[in-house]
């Protein structure tokens, strides 16, 4: 019943998948109307790292849980 | 015979220490970010005081001036200019959040890592939100909780947290992981260097296991603390406004001067 942890742990990094196709759809609108109009670039790329840092933090939780589980639990 | 002058703290030891509410080491450091950050505010303080209108600004006030106007716009940008004041609180909050990450560049443990300072941190933005709801619409503050009807009392309560338990786990959870990665690196690159420099440093007893490291980890560092530190106290200080401004009114000073005027 131990390894069973481990398969959860498995199954909820999963979850980065998801979380990495919507970084990437962040990125690849930010990158597309930086080309459009370069003079946005330096708001835009704040934007966008606000933006990644905050979609980021699904993937953090699930780390986090994922460290509770082998460390702690 | 193989003597080990520090005693070795595993990972798991650190994380169980994290979870029982005593008087650990974090705890401490959150008083020594306090007290650099009050040396710097008296220091600051003292340098204003003796300084005159006609000079020109230098050295550390010149950064401190830039440093009220970067926070003072930031603010601005996102609150109407009526709620100026909550530059104050902004001016604590992005020092201290700020050096709480970065102070694990010494070698002392960062306070964010442990698990109050974070959630205390957090229960200061929900106080701020209430207080500015309660400000806005005195007794109509109430009606929030039977939002739609009166059943979803319950539901309203148990939602009124969640801002609070997610600003509490994004930094807790991005201290967190960083501080388990670099503890990782730190424990495989201490063994990878015992077994190649155990036999020429036979002699000198746990030095051999330091040797390593400072090669690869500063980069590491680099992002966990620095690149990370910032854009958490960018993040944590920006929601916190866009939560207070939610509640307030959005109207200028000017446009209520006009509207009385008028």
């Amino acid at each position: 019943m131990e390894y069973l942890k481990y398969i959860a742990i498995g199954i909820m990094m999963m979850s980065a998948a998801a979380n990495a196709i919507g970084e990437s759809n962040i990125c690849t609108h930010a990158i597309d109307n930086m080309g459009r109009n370069p003079e946005m670039y330096g708001k835009l790329r704040t934007a966008m790292i606000l933006g990644c840092s905050l979609v980021e933090t699904t993937a953090i939780y699930c780390l986090l849980v994922s460290i509770l589980l082998i460390f702690v639990g | 015979m193989n003597l080990i002058i520090f005693e070795k703290i595993t990972v798991a030891d650190k994380l169980n220490s994290m979870f029982d509410f005593k008087f650990v080491p974090q705890t401490f450091m959150a008083l020594v970010v306090m007290a650099i950050i009050l040396v710097f505010a008296i220091i600051i303080g003292i340098m204003v005081r003796k300084a005159k209108i006609t000079d020109k600004p230098k050295g550390i006030l010149l950064l401190a001036i830039l440093f009220f106007q970067t926070i003072d716009n930031f603010t601005l940008s996102i609150m109407s200019s009526r709620y100026r004041d909550f530059t104050k609180y902004m001016i604590v909050i992005v020092p201290y959040l700020f050096i709480c990450f970065t102070i694990s560049l010494t070698g002392l443990p960062s306070p964010v890592v442990y698990l109050a300072t974070p959630l205390i941190l957090a229960l200061t933005t929900f106080v701020l939100v209430h207080s500015a709801a309660i400000k806005e619409n005195k007794w109509g503050y109430f009606k929030r909780y039977i939002e739609p009807n009166p059943v979803f009392l319950p539901i309203n309560l148990i939602s009124m947290w969640a801002p609070t338990l997610a600003l509490t786990f994004r930094l807790f959870g991005n201290a967190l992981s960083g501080f388990c990665i670099m503890n990782l690196v730190y424990y495989g690159l201490e063994g990878l260097s015992d077994v190649i420099f155990n036999s020429s440093f036979s002699g000198a007893i746990g030095i051999q296991s330091i040797w390593i490291a400072p090669l690869v980890t500063p980069f590491l560092h680099l992002y966990f603390d620095l690149f990370s530190g910032f854009i958490q106290t960018l993040v944590f200080s920006m929601l916190t406004l866009i939560y207070v401004s939610q509640e307030q009114s959005q109207e200028d000073e000017n446009q209520v001067i006009e509207e009385v005027v008028s």
